[in-house]
This record gives structure tokens, sequence and C-alpha cells, in this order.
């Protein structure tokens, strides 16, 4: 059952992660050409979300992970 | 649905339609202000994520024995939960800069709906783990601690997002003085962003 729950997990996780990182290239390319200082900082955390979504999927797909964790 | 349309008329008509000179002077002013307040959170967190690290590569090995295994699908799962609530966010401020209120109040409750689904899954994880404070050594205090912190950062966020579409249903807000929601946003990004550095070190490294 825990096992079943687990695939599920990261196979949503996966899925999810491949929307999210997808919106945030997409929205980042939008913006990219904004101007003004609150956009910078936007631009900046769209980029690291995008790199956030892109560890999520790694590390549902075993590729990264660390030590002392469950895989 | 009905104050959802006077929020509307407020927003579009009458005299709050032209920003004026006061709020256009100090919008720098007030974005700079928040963005500082960013930056002490940003060291405050700096500084708990510099002692992890310290505790981590100067004792006998990580993880200490007797630690437990944290749960790398559930972390995964909900790390994508509260990036996802990023991406919402994002969406809610571009429909109010396109003057979209309807799915602008739509994605900002699907904002504040993934920030408590985040919260819950950190409780869950919290109860897989358990243990608690004081008896989890370097490790439990420096996870908890941490990790806490931030959460207490994403109640916040979704305390602060709930008041800003109060404020916003009331007329506070309109398509071209919305400064607030600019900095709701920002501040929404940030929890994300910290998590992203919390995610790696605690689930990756």
């Amino acid at each position: 059952m825990n096992e079943i729950l687990a695939h599920a997990e990261r196979g949503m996780a996966v899925f999810f992660g491949i929307v999210v990182l997808v919106v945030a290239v997409v929205a980042l390319r939008n913006d990219w050409k904004t101007k003004g200082l609150e956009n910078q900082v936007f631009k900046l955390m769209l980029g690291l979300l995008a790199l956030g979504a892109f560890l999520a999927i790694l590390a549902a797909v075993n590729i990264l992970a660390g030590k002392g964790v469950e895989i | 649905m009905a104050v959802a349309s006077v929020a509307h008329a407020g927003i579009v008509g009458g005299h709050h339609e032209e920003p004026d000179q006061l709020y256009v002077e100090t919008r720098e002013l007030r974005v700079q202000g928040f963005l500082l307040f960013m930056v002490s959170d940003l060291v405050l967190f700096s500084s708990f994520i510099f002692a992890y690290l310290y505790l981590r590569n100067t004792g006998q090995g990580w993880p200490p024995p007797g630690a437990p295994k944290l749960d790398l699908a559930l972390a995964a799962i909900n790390s994508v939960i509260l990036f996802g609530s990023g991406a919402t966010m994002h969406f809610a401020l571009e429909n109010w800069k396109h003057e979209n209120f309807m799915k602008f109040g739509s994605w900002i409750v699907t904002t504040i709906v993934l920030g408590a689904l985040f919260l819950s899954g950190q409780i869950v994880e919290y109860a897989k783990l358990g243990v608690g404070w004081g008896t989890s050594g370097i490790f439990g205090t420096s996870f908890f601690t941490l990790t806490g912190m931030h959460g207490f950062h994403v109640f916040c966020g979704i305390i602060y997002l709930t008041i800003l579409l109060l404020q916003a249903l009331h007329g506070k807000y309109t398509f071209k003085k919305y400064t607030g929601l600019t900095l709701g946003t920002l501040y929404w990004h940030f929890v994300d962003v910290i998590w992203v550095v919390l995610f790696s070190i605690f689930y990756l490294y």
C-alpha cells in the first residue's frame, strides 16, 4: 500500500513538475524584456522556480537523492 | 458574484482609475522597502542554513546515528505543490494586469489552496518522522527549525494573500494602482525560492 502511494506521489510530482517547469520558463520568456526593479526580481524568482521544479522532477525519478532519505 | 460585481465596478470606474501623484512618487520607495524586508528575511534564513551546513560538515558523518529517514517522494510532490502555487500566483497578477478580475480571483484562491495543501503535507511528514523538539538531536533541531520557520512563512503568506483578495474585492486596488498585489506576489515567490534551497539541502544533498 505504501509502495503504491509512493509511486502515485512520484508520478504526480513528475507530471506537475513538468507543468510548473514549462509555465515558469514560458513566464520568464514573456517577462524577459520587462524593466523596473520588481520585474528584475520576478525574473530571478521565476528562474529559481524553474530550477526548483527541475530538481523536484529529478528527485521524483530518483536521479537526485541526498543522504538520509528514504528512496 | 454580487460582491465581485461591486468590486469590479469600483476598480474600473469612478475617480480611482488614474494613479494620483503621491502614488506615482512613492511607488518605487514602497517596492524598495519591501525588497529590503525580503533581504532581511533572507539573512535570517541564511544564518540558519549555514548553521545547518556547518553542523552537517563538522560532525561524525551524516546523517547522525538514529536520525529518521526523510520521505523523498512526499517531499517531491509537496515541493511541486508549492512551486505550482508560485505559478498560479504569477497567473493571478498577470490577470489583474490584463484587467480580468474573475480570473485573478480564481488564481489567487488556487494559490491559497495550494499553500494550505503544502502545509498539510508538511504536517504529514512531521507526523511520519515521529520526532519532536528536544528529542531528535542536531538533525531534528536543524530540520524542524528551518522547515518550521519556512512553514510559518507559508502560513503568514496564506493570511497575507487572503487579505489581499479581500482588499481587491472591496475595491482597494484598481487596474492602474496595484502595488500591494505586486508585493504579495513577490513575497509568495520568495517563500517558493527559499523552499528550493531547503529542499536541496535536506533532501538532495
